[in-house]
């Protein structure tokens, strides 16, 4: 046992064995436990960004060729764009109308409640940034969305506590498997860039390590709705499924329109 | 004349011309040229049809590529998706505007100046209406030059200009380009608000409101990226049938109504923003009392 671990981990006397670095960004979610996670933010630069640039410094000093986008990528990151910022806005409106109600009744939600939405408000602020660095029109859904969006998230405070956070659980659900669509269709374009030889843009690397950066964030909202009694909501499935499913519409209209 | 579409367009053109006898080329006077767009001859016949197939991808997405996902490390998509050999043709046509107007004639004189024979008019499906597509678009390419070149240098004298300031001045600029043309250019408004051109006016109006806010650092990102192309759009347009009718020199007459305008827009967007904070107070006062009452809302 012992020799199979010190084959397999070879510098088991100055690391620990429990923390493979290079694995851990293809699957952070299964190796944190919900538990621990506090209300903490991840860092804007994570470590596996910072080691792949470096890594790639010194391996290749001459610059790469930069992988050109076809015309069709260029429309899947101008609907991409627009529908994450029409969620992010959706999302800090639905937290904007809940807040208020809940925290009455469960004053010790406060700081849960702000924390959330403090970090929806920074997704916003982000992609409204990249929206108009990179010339991307909104979604002409837009007022709609404003209204849409308050409305869920005050009837859904009105019903109570678990409501709200059914609410929470089921939009992030969608919104973090939306993230984790466009995190995949980015990473094949890397591959594919590799096996040319070439490399993707700034840009597009920043770009990837904000979804994915968002994407765990928005994931660990959903722990925190779960771990206040999310599923205790009344109604549970009839609520979710209708929220799930207007969710759902409203990514595919943003995406067009 | 190194474009490959010129000597794969020529080599069919040349067997064409053997077949005609020598006065039956370049000599004849316009009126009569359109005997020429008829079939006559087998191997004519056999052009148009290949000269139809290669213009069909114009035909579907003049304007509509432009406004896509843009990055500075990605090369510019051009204002138009005209050939090579198309683009040679328009542009000398263009020069016969200010006498021929926007018409079959000025294609066919810019077809000859560039060495190609009449019949390549048929190149263009939609005849004069490709002209004036061809100088919307180009004159929106210009534009993006004349700011590239310091358009907005020469008026800062020390300030930046604030992004309305920038949008009044590009508006200008593009009026401007229109001078030598502006008593041809009703005669083009009637064309473009045919009932089959308008769609595509409509596009290339847009792409030319988009654009000018874009090179004026417009940054809004919710529903006012709307109001704001249309009241841009709404401003030109209005401003360019103004300019028709205008004989001042440097359209100093033109410049008066695009700053009255300019004016308007901005009360009437004044007004409505008022108008939302209003409703906006009045809402939230409502639910404040609410609350205050116990309800819960």
């Amino acid at each position: 046992m012992k020799s199979i671990a010190l084959r397999r981990y070879p510098f088991t006397s100055c690391r620990p064995p429990a923390s493979p670095q290079v694995l851990d960004f293809l699957a952070p979610s299964t190796l944190r436990q919900p538990s621990c996670r506090g209300f903490k933010t991840t860092s804007v630069t994570p470590f596996w960004g910072k080691s792949q640039d470096s890594s790639q410094q010194t391996t290749t000093p001459a610059p790469k060729p930069k992988y050109v986008l076809s015309q069709k990528q260029r429309e899947f990151l101008d609907s991409a764009l627009r529908v994450n910022q029409a969620g992010e806005l959706a999302a800090t409106l639905i937290y904007t109308a809940q807040t208020p109600q809940v925290v009455r009744s469960h004053p010790h939600l406060r700081p849960l409640m702000k924390h959330m939405y403090d970090q929806e408000a920074g997704h916003l602020s982000t992609f409204n940034q990249m929206v108009a660095k990179h010339r991307v029109r909104p979604t002409a859904m837009y007022p709609v969305w404003e209204v849409a969006a308050t409305f869920l998230g005050w009837s859904t405070a009105a019903m109570g506590r678990e409501a709200a956070m059914a609410c929470t659980e089921a939009v992030e659900t969608e919104i973090g498997s939306h993230y984790n669509d466009q995190v995949r269709e980015i990473l094949s374009w890397q591959a594919e860039a590799e096996s040319r030889g070439e490399e993707l843009d700034d840009e597009l690397k920043n770009m990837l390590t904000t979804f994915r950066r968002i994407r765990d964030e928005e994931l660990e909202h959903l722990d925190h709705a779960v771990e206040n009694d999310a599923k205790e909501a009344r109604p549970y499935d009839p609520l979710v499924n209708v929220i799930r499913f207007g969710c759902k519409a409203a990514i595919k209209i943003s995406e067009k329109v | 004349m190194a474009h490959p579409h010129l000597t794969r367009l020529q080599a069919p053109l040349a067997s064409c011309k053997r077949q005609l006898p020598p006065t039956f080329r370049l000599t004849r006077p316009i009126s009569t040229s359109r005997r020429l767009y008829q079939p006559q001859h087998q191997h004519q016949h056999q052009h148009h049809q290949t000269g139809n197939q290669r213009t069909t991808s114009p035909r579907r997405t003049q304007t509509s590529s432009i406004r896509k996902y843009h990055s500075e490390h990605h090369p510019e998509l051009p204002p138009h998706e005209y050939t090579n050999s198309q683009t040679a043709i328009l542009s000398a046509a263009l020069r016969h505007v200010p006498a021929h107007g926007f018409t079959r004639d000025a294609l066919t004189l810019g077809a000859r100046d560039t060495g190609f024979l009449d019949v390549s008019v048929q190149l263009f499906p939609r005849g004069e209406f490709d002209l004036i597509l061809f100088w919307l678009a180009s004159r929106r390419g210009l534009l993006r030059a004349s700011v590239e070149d310091g358009l907005f240098e020469t008026d800062t004298r020390g300030q930046r200009l604030s992004v309305a300031e920038k949008t009044k001045l590009l508006i200008m600029e593009r009026l401007r380009m229109n001078t030598d043309i502006r008593h041809q250019w009703q005669d083009a408004l009637a064309l473009m608000s045919l009932a089959g051109n308008i769609p595509l006016s409509l596009s290339e109006l847009h792409a030319l409101s988009s654009e000018i806010l874009d090179l004026a650092g417009d940054t809004s990102v919710d529903a006012s990226w709307y109001t704001k192309r249309l009241s841009v759009a709404a401003i030109y347009a209005s401003s360019e049938v103004v300019m028709t009718r205008d004989r001042t020199p440097d359209l100093r007459e033109t410049e008066t109504f695009v700053d009255r305008r300019v004016e308007d827009s901005k009360a009437i967007g004044d007004k409505l923003s008022g108008v939302k904070q209003c409703l906006g107070f009045m809402g939230s006062t409502a639910v404040g009392l609410g609350r205050s009452w116990g309800l819960k809302i």
